[in-house]
C-alpha cells in the first residue's frame, strides 16, 4: 500500500518537474506601443526665412519613474511672426519613429493645445485643418502662426488631445498623450 | 403524511436496529439531509431513507435530517421517498459517503436535470460558516459571471470594472485573499488585478459553495477572506446519454447566453466509465445606464469542458479539461491619461460621448484565456479510508489592450502568461468509533504548487517563479450533540522575480522565502434539533505577491500608476466567528458574526504626490501595511406567512478600520440589505392540466444599500503647481434602492419538461453609482434588464 503512495508521489513530483520550463528567465524588454520621448518646436522667422530657431525637449518618462525635469528654452524677437512647426518622436524605437507624421494621418482625433502663461507676450493660432465633416473641419496644430509682442518671458505648455469620436474644435474632449512645458523668452 | 406507513417504519427500524447490534466492526454511519429543490431548497420533514439489502431505514426529523447508525462499511442501493415526490435510489460507498444532501423532485414532474442526488459538498468536511447556491437558486442567476451571481449570498459583495467585470469580495476582503477552487483545483488567474475577475464558466458549477473565514488549513495559505468552491454535478452513474440546455436572454446589452451539455455513463463491459461535454457561448453589446449607453462596455465568452471518469471498485481516475475564452470591452467613456482628464470625467454627470447600441468590442479591452487539465486518481477501502491525488497544470493567458491614440499597433499593452502545475495528496483515514460512542474522522495531506509568471510589452508586473509546499492535519471528532474539529497546517513559499537591467541588458533577479505554521479550531453544538450553534477560530496567512512586491506600472483600468514594496512582510489573520442556525417550522434563521484582525494587512496606499509622465501628472499609489479589521454580521432570516407566502430577509453589515493610521479603508463594502416576498402556487391554483405546469410562482424583491460613510476623508489641493490628493478622487456616492421582481414555473410541452424564469432587475430605471466599481467616477450603472431563462433537460 505504501509503496503505491510513494510511487504515486514520485510521479507526481517528476511530472511537475518535467512540466516546468523556464520561459520566466528571459526577460523580455518594456515596450510601448505609444511612447513620445521627444518633443521638438521648429520657429521660422517669416521676415528672416534663414533664422531657424529649435529647442527640443528629450528623455520624456513614460511611466513616471524618473523626474520630468526635460526642459527646454526657446529664445525669439519681440513682435516678430514666425512659423512654428512640432516634431515628436520615439527614439526608444530603432530606427526612432516620427510620431508627428502618425498624428497627421490621425489628424481628425488630434488636436493639439498651446497655452502661454499669463505675462507671455506670445499668440499661436493653429494653420493647418484636419478632414472632419461638417460642423468641421478643425484645426490640428501641427503648423502654427506665432506672432510676438513686448519683451516677456514664461512657460508655453503644450499638450496634445487625443479626441476619438469627439473632436470639437475645443481642448475639452478625450485625453492627454502629451503635455509639456517650454521656456520662452522673447527679447 | 401517512402514518401507518410512519408506524409500520417505525417497527422496521427496531428491528434492524436490534439487527444491526450484533455486527462487529460496524461503525460507519450515513446522515444527511433531504430537501425539496422546489421552489427553493427548502427541508422535508417525514421523509425515508430506506437501505434495502440491509432492510433498515430512517425518518427524517423536522429539519429534514436523517441519520443511521452502526453500519457495516460497504457499498449500498439507498432508496429515497416521501409522498407526491419521485423517490430517488442511488449507490453510496460507505463510510466515505456518510453525508448527503438529497433533493426530491415533485410528482408529475420528469425533470431528470433536477433529481440527480448530489454528492456531499468538500467544503461540508469543514466546521465553518459556510453558504452555498445550488438548485433553483442557482437557476435563477444563470447567465450571470461568477461574481455576480455570488451577490445573493448574505456577506457576499463584489468589486466592478464596468458591466463586464465582477470579482467576488467575503466579508470586505478580496483579490488574492480568497481562494476559488476550480472543481477542486486552486484557480490561479492574476487574481491580484482588481479587475481581474474568476475565469470560470458559471455553467460549469452545479453548486457553488462558499466558506465565509479563513480556510487556510484544508485549501492552502492565503484564504484569510475565504473559499469559493466551484463544484460540477455529480457523474451520471446509470447507463443512458442525457443532457441539459440553457438559453438566457437579457435586454440590457441585448445579451444571448447559451449553454449545454452532455452526459453518459455505460454498463456491461465499460461499467463505471461516465463522460460529460460542456460548452457555453455568451455575447452582450454596450450596456445601457438610464438615458444612454456604455460606449464599448459589450464582451464575448466561449467555454467548453469535458470530464472522463472511470471508478471500478475501490479505485478510480478522472481527467478533466476545461477552457475558458473571454473577450470584455472597457468602457470607453473611463479612459484618462492624466489627473486633470481624470478630474474633468469626474466633473461631467454623463459621459461626454453617447453612442447608440452596438455589439462591436474595441480597444480598451481584455482578451483572456485560461486552460485547465486535471487528472484525479483515487483508491478507497473500509480499513484504509481514501487516497488521493490530483495533478492539475492552468495555463492563464491575458492581453490588456489600451486604447491607442495615434500608433496603430496590434500588439496588446499588457500580456502576461502563468502557468501554474499543483499536485495534492490527500488521504482521509477511515471514520472510528470510539467506546463513548463518539466518532473520529479526518484527513492529512500534502500540497505543492509551482507558477513562472512571463509578461511582454508594458511592465506591471515582472517574471517570476513561485513555488509553493503545504501540509496539513485535520481531524473532527463528533459525540452527541457535539461536534469538535481541529486543524493544523505548515506552509513554506519562495517566490523570485526575473528584472531586465535594460541599459546592460542583463537580467538579475529577487529572491523571498516564507514560512508559517497556522491552526484551527471549531465547535458545533447542536443545543436543540432545530437550533445549532457553531464556532470556529482559525488564523491564516498570505505571503505578498509578485503584484505587492513589484508592481510598477499603469493600471489604467484602475486609473492608478502602482508601486510595489519589495519590504512587505506576509499578511497574518486571526479570525473568530459565531454561527447560529435555527430552522423551525415557519421561521428558519442564519445569523453570523465575525471578527477578522490582520497584521501586515498590505493594501494601496494614494502617495500624496502624482507619478509626472509624458501625458501629464498622473495618480499614484504605493503598496503598503497597516494592522486592519473587518467585523461584521450576516443575516439570512425567512418567515412562512402561510404555506404560500414567504418573506426573506438578507442583511450584510460590515465595518473595516485601519488601527495603525486610526483612519477608514478604502473600498469596503457598504452594509446591505436584501428584502423579497415570495408566493408559491397551489400546484392546482395554476388552472392548467394537472401535471403540464409546477413550481409556479412570483417574487418581488427590493435591495438597499447605504452610503459608505465610513471611508477615508476626501480632499485635493495644488501644491507647488501639482495638484495633490488625499483619500479618494471623489466622496462615496449616495446609497440607492433597486426593485426587482420575478417569476418561474416548470412546464411540460408533450413530454418534454422546461423550466422557465423571467426576472427583472433595476425595474425602476433608477440611476445610480456604486462604492464598489471601479468606474463610479464616469457613469451610472445599467439600468432595467429584464431577463428569460429557460432550461431543458432531456
Amino acid at each position: 500500500m505504501f509503496k503505491k503512495q510513494s510511487l504515486l508521489w514520485l510521479t507526481a513530483i517528476t511530472l511537475i518537474a518535467g512540466a516546468c520550463n523556464r520561459d520566466e528567465q528571459n526577460v523580455d524588454p518594456t515596450e510601448d506601443n505609444e511612447r513620445i520621448t521627444t518633443v521638438t518646436l521648429e520657429f521660422t522667422n517669416k521676415a528672416i526665412v534663414s533664422e531657424v530657431i529649435t529647442a527640443t525637449i528629450d528623455g520624456l518618462s513614460a511611466d513616471g519613474t524618473q523626474p520630468n525635469s526635460a526642459s527646454a528654452t526657446v529664445s525669439l524677437k519681440p513682435n516678430a511672426a514666425y512659423s512654428m512647426r512640432i516634431l515628436l518622436s520615439d527614439k526608444t524605437k530603432t530606427p526612432a519613429t516620427d510620431i508627428s507624421a502618425a498624428i497627421k494621418t490621425e489628424a481628425n482625433e488630434h488636436l493639439f493645445v498651446y497655452k502661454p502663461a499669463t505675462g507671455l507676450n506670445l499668440t499661436i493660432t493653429p494653420n493647418d485643418k484636419d478632414t472632419n465633416p461638417t460642423p468641421g473641419p478643425y484645426p490640428i496644430g501641427l503648423t502654427t502662426d506665432v506672432t510676438t509682442g513686448a519683451a516677456s518671458s514664461g512657460k508655453l505648455n503644450v499638450v496634445l488631445r487625443h479626441q476619438p469620436n469627439a473632436k470639437n474644435g475645443t481642448p475639452t474632449p478625450g485625453t492627454s498623450d502629451l503635455d509639456v512645458s517650454f521656456d520662452v523668452v522673447v527679447k | 403524511m401517512n402514518n401507518k406507513y410512519n408506524i409500520a417504519f417505525g417497527l422496521l427500524l427496531l428491528s434492524s436496529s436490534l439487527k444491526a447490534q450484533l455486527a462487529p466492526n460496524c461503525t460507519a454511519s450515513l446522515q444527511g439531509q433531504i430537501q425539496t429543490g422546489q421552489p427553493n431548497p427548502t427541508s422535508l420533514p417525514g421523509a425515508t431513507v430506506f437501505i434495502q439489502s440491509l432492510q433498515r431505514g430512517a425518518v427524517t426529523d423536522s429539519t429534514g435530517y436523517f441519520r443511521l447508525d452502526k453500519l457495516c462499511p460497504g457499498t449500498y442501493t439507498v432508496e429515497y421517498r416521501f409522498v407526491g415526490f419521485n423517490t430517488i435510489t442511488e449507490q453510496i460507498h460507505l463510510p466515505l459517503d456518510s453525508v448527503r444532501t438529497v433533493t426530491l423532485t415533485a410528482d408529475g414532474v420528469n425533470l431528470p436535470g433536477i433529481d440527480v442526488t448530489e454528492h456531499r459538498s468538500e467544503a461540508r468536511q469543514l466546521l465553518q460558516a459556510q453558504t452555498e447556491l445550488s438548485g433553483v437558486a442557482l437557476d435563477q442567476t444563470r447567465g450571470q459571471s461568477l461574481g455576480e451571481s455570488l451577490k445573493n449570498i448574505a456577506g457576499l459583495y463584489s468589486i466592478q470594472t464596468g458591466p463586464g467585470i465582477s470579482k467576488p469580495v467575503i466579508h470586505g476582503l478580496y483579490s488574492n485573499r480568497i481562494l476559488v477552487l476550480n472543481n477542486g483545483i486552486r484557480q490561479e488567474d492574476q487574481q491580484w488585478g482588481s479587475e481581474h475577475a474568476p475565469q470560470i464558466d458559471q455553467f460549469v458549477a452545479s453548486r457553488l459553495t462558499v466558506i465565509k473565514g479563513p480556510a487556510s488549513i484544508r485549501y492552502g495559505s492565503d484564504a484569510i477572506g475565504g473559499v469559493i468552491l466551484v463544484e460540477p454535478k455529480a457523474m451520471p452513474t446509470k447507463a443512458g446519454v442525457h443532457g441539459e440546455v440553457n438559453a438566457v436572454g437579457a435586454t440590457n446589452g441585448r445579451m444571448g447566453v447559451g449553454s449545454a451539455y452532455l452526459e453518459g455513463a455505460f454498463d456491461k463491459k465499460l461499467a463505471g466509465l461516465s463522460y460529460r461535454v460542456q460548452g457555453t457561448l455568451k455575447q452582450a453589446g454596450y450596456a445601457r445606464a438610464p438615458g444612454y449607453f456604455l460606449e464599448n462596455t459589450g464582451f464575448r465568452e466561449r467555454n467548453f469542458s469535458g470530464d472522463l471518469h472511470y471508478d471500478h471498485k475501490k479505485w478510480g481516475a478522472e481527467v478533466y479539461y476545461s477552457q475558458f475564452n473571454n473577450r470584455i470591452g472597457l468602457f470607453r467613456g473611463a479612459q484618462v491619461g492624466s489627473l486633470s482628464d481624470l478630474y474633468a470625467a469626474i466633473a461631467r454627470p454623463e459621459p461626454l460621448v453617447q453612442p447608440g447600441f452596438s455589439y462591436e468590442l474595441g480597444r480598451p479591452y481584455q482578451n483572456i484565456q485560461h486552460q485547465l487539465i486535471k487528472g484525479r486518481t483515487y483508491y478507497r477501502s473500509e480499513r484504509f479510508g481514501e487516497l488521493t491525488l490530483t495533478i492539475a497544470q492552468q495555463r492563464n493567458l491575458r492581453e490588456e489592450f489600451d486604447l491607442l491614440s495615434f500608433s496603430r499597433a496590434e500588439t496588446p499593452e499588457l500580456y502576461l502568461k502563468l502557468t501554474t502545475q499543483t499536485a495534492d495528496l490527500i488521504w482521509e483515514h477511515p471514520t472510528k468509533r470510539d467506546r463513548f460512542g463518539g466518532i473520529w474522522s479526518g484527513s492529512v495531506g500534502v500540497n505543492a504548487l509551482t507558477q513562472g509568471n512571463v509578461r511582454r510589452y508594458l511592465f506591471l508586473i515582472p517574471n517570476y517563479r513561485a513555488n509553493a509546499l503545504g501540509g496539513f492535519a485535520i481531524e473532527r471528532y463528533a459525540r452527541d450533540r457535539w461536534v469538535f474539529e481541529g486543524g493544523i497546517r505548515y506552509d513554506i513559499r519562495t517566490l523570485r522575480a526575473y528584472f531586465l537591467d535594460e541599459t546592460t541588458n542583463r537580467t538579475f533577479s529577487r529572491s523571498h522565502q516564507w514560512d508559517n505554521a497556522n491552526g484551527s479550531l471549531g465547535i458545533s453544538y447542536q443545543a436543540r434539533p432545530d437550533l445549532t450553534l457553531t464556532t470556529n477560530f482559525s488564523t491564516a496567512w498570505r505571503a505578498p505577491n509578485a503584484s505587492d512586491l513589484y508592481a510598477n506600472g499603469l493600471h489604467q483600468s484602475g486609473v492608478a500608476y502602482e508601486r510595489g514594496n519589495p519590504n512587505l512582510q506576509p499578511e497574518q489573520a486571526y479570525n473568530g466567528n459565531l454561527a447560529l442556525a435555527y430552522s423551525g417550522k415557519r421561521l428558519t434563521a442564519e445569523i453570523g458574526v465575525f471578527n477578522n484582525l490582520i497584521n501586515n494587512y498590505i493594501y494601496l496606499k494614494p502617495d500624496s504626490v502624482p507619478a509626472i509622465r509624458q501625458r501629464g501628472a498622473f495618480p499614484a499609489y504605493s503598496y503598503n501595511q497597516v494592522q486592519a479589521t473587518f467585523r461584521g454580521v450576516d443575516a439570512t432570516v425567512s418567515y412562512k406567512l402561510s404555506g404560500q407566502l414567504t418573506l426573506t430577509s438578507k442583511t450584510s453589515l460590515l465595518w473595516a478600520y485601519d488601527k495603525t493610521n486610526r483612519n477608514y479603508l478604502v473600498l469596503v463594502p457598504p452594509n446591505r440589505m436584501d428584502n423579497s416576498v415570495r408566493y408559491d402556487f397551489h400546484e392546482q391554483a395554476v388552472g392548467a392540466t394537472p401535471g403540464t405546469v409546477s413550481g409556479l410562482y412570483v417574487q418581488v424583491s427590493g435591495l438597499a444599500v447605504a452610503r459608505q460613510n465610513r471611508v477615508p476623508a476626501v480632499s485635493s489641493e495644488v501644491v507647488n503647481g501639482t495638484p495633490v490628493f488625499r483619500g479618494d478622487f471623489a466622496p462615496p456616492p449616495p446609497g440607492y434602492f433597486l426593485l426587482g421582481a420575478e417569476a418561474g414555473l416548470n412546464v411540460s410541452i408533450g413530454k418534454q419538461p422546461m423550466s422557465v424564469i423571467l426576472s427583472g432587475a433595476n425595474l425602476l430605471n433608477t440611476a445610480y453609482r456604486d462604492y464598489l466599481n471601479r468606474f463610479r467616477y464616469f457613469a451610472d450603472e445599467p439600468g432595467r434588464n429584464i431577463s428569460l431563462k429557460i432550461k431543458i433537460s432531456f
